[in-house]
């Protein structure tokens, strides 16, 4: 592989990152190119010595994942861009990671949907009230004070869970992309 | 080399190269794939995380032969982090040391 293909396709693997970021990395490799070159080295050998472009840039884009997911306070899309990074590195198994991560999601989905039907219960109970006669308006009131409050209960345990599981996924990830990042062998 | 014993050896090594003087890329990447079976590319994601945790900084410096090089320059923050890890390993090679005098040697 010549140097121009060598960093064309590094580049290339590196789209996700910003590009100030993205020129910032590629400037090691081009430097490293350069002063294999001012030694004498061929292109060729360099390329072959710095290892498969896809490699580094896997390896650079998982740190710059688990960095953005933890700088954006645990959000749920960046964590699980992170998780998708780990996953597509080979060094968490498919199964044992993604699986649990993903199966955690439906249940909060799930846990937030229900909150949400609470709440919205709780307006058509009062609706009922006002507008039909199956309940009179005291009653409704009160179904749509214990419906409202058994939602809005929900939604907060919700809230805190998601926080909860996005930061332990968080932390699972940091320690085992340090190990990983220390095992840059190849 | 087991790889598992050869991950936490490389951020003890190569703040270890930089410990007295200033060091470019380049020369930190070849140091370290010549000693282990490390791919030279993966020198620098290394580097990049040992910056990003505040164990070096970075500048550029003219060369004679050329443009000018990036140097990695250990913080005193890093150089704590380099003697805390010099200690955890001379532990541990004593340890060994001990042992396989007990076992191999006597």
């Amino acid at each position: 592989m010549t140097r121009e293909h060598y960093l064309n396709e590094l580049w290339q693997q590196l789209a996700p990152v910003p590009e100030a970021k993205r020129r910032e990395w590629m400037y090691d490799y081009e430097e490293h190119f350069r002063i294999a070159a001012e030694q004498g080295q061929p292109e060729e050998q360099t390329a072959a010595e710095l290892g498969d472009p896809r490699a580094v840039a896997r390896e650079l884009l998982l740190g710059y994942r688990v960095e953005a997911a933890s700088q954006g306070g645990g959000g749920v899309r960046l964590v699980s861009r992170a998780v998708f990074a780990a996953v597509g590195l080979g060094f968490f198994n498919l199964v044992f990671v993604l699986g649990p991560y993903l199966a955690l999601l439906g249940l909060l989905l799930a846990l937030w949907a229900v909150a949400g039907s609470f709440v919205i219960a709780a307006f058509a109970v009062l609706l009922e009230g006002w507008t039909g006669d199956a309940i009179a308006m005291p009653l409704a009131v009160f179904g749509a004070m214990i419906a409202g409050g058994l939602g809005l209960l929900l939604g907060a345990a919700a809230y805190k869970l998601t926080g909860g599981i996005m930061r332990l996924t968080l932390k699972y990830l940091l320690a085992n992309t340090k190990m990983m990042k220390r095992s840059v062998a190849r | 080399m087991n790889v598992q014993f050869k991950k936490g050896v490389l951020d003890l090594c190569v703040l270890s190269l930089t410990a007295w003087e200033d060091r470019y890329g380049y020369e930190l990447a070849v140091a370290m794939s010549s000693k282990f079976e490390v791919a030279v590319g993966s020198v620098y994601p290394l580097l990049n995380r040992l910056t990003q945790e505040g164990y070096f900084t970075t500048y550029l410096r003219e060369s004679p032969e050329g443009p000018p090089r990036k140097y990695y320059k250990l913080t005193p923050l890093g150089h704590q982090h380099l003697m805390e890890l010099l200690r955890e390993w001379r532990t541990f090679s004593h340890a060994v040391d001990e042992l396989i005098k007990e076992g191999v040697e006597r």
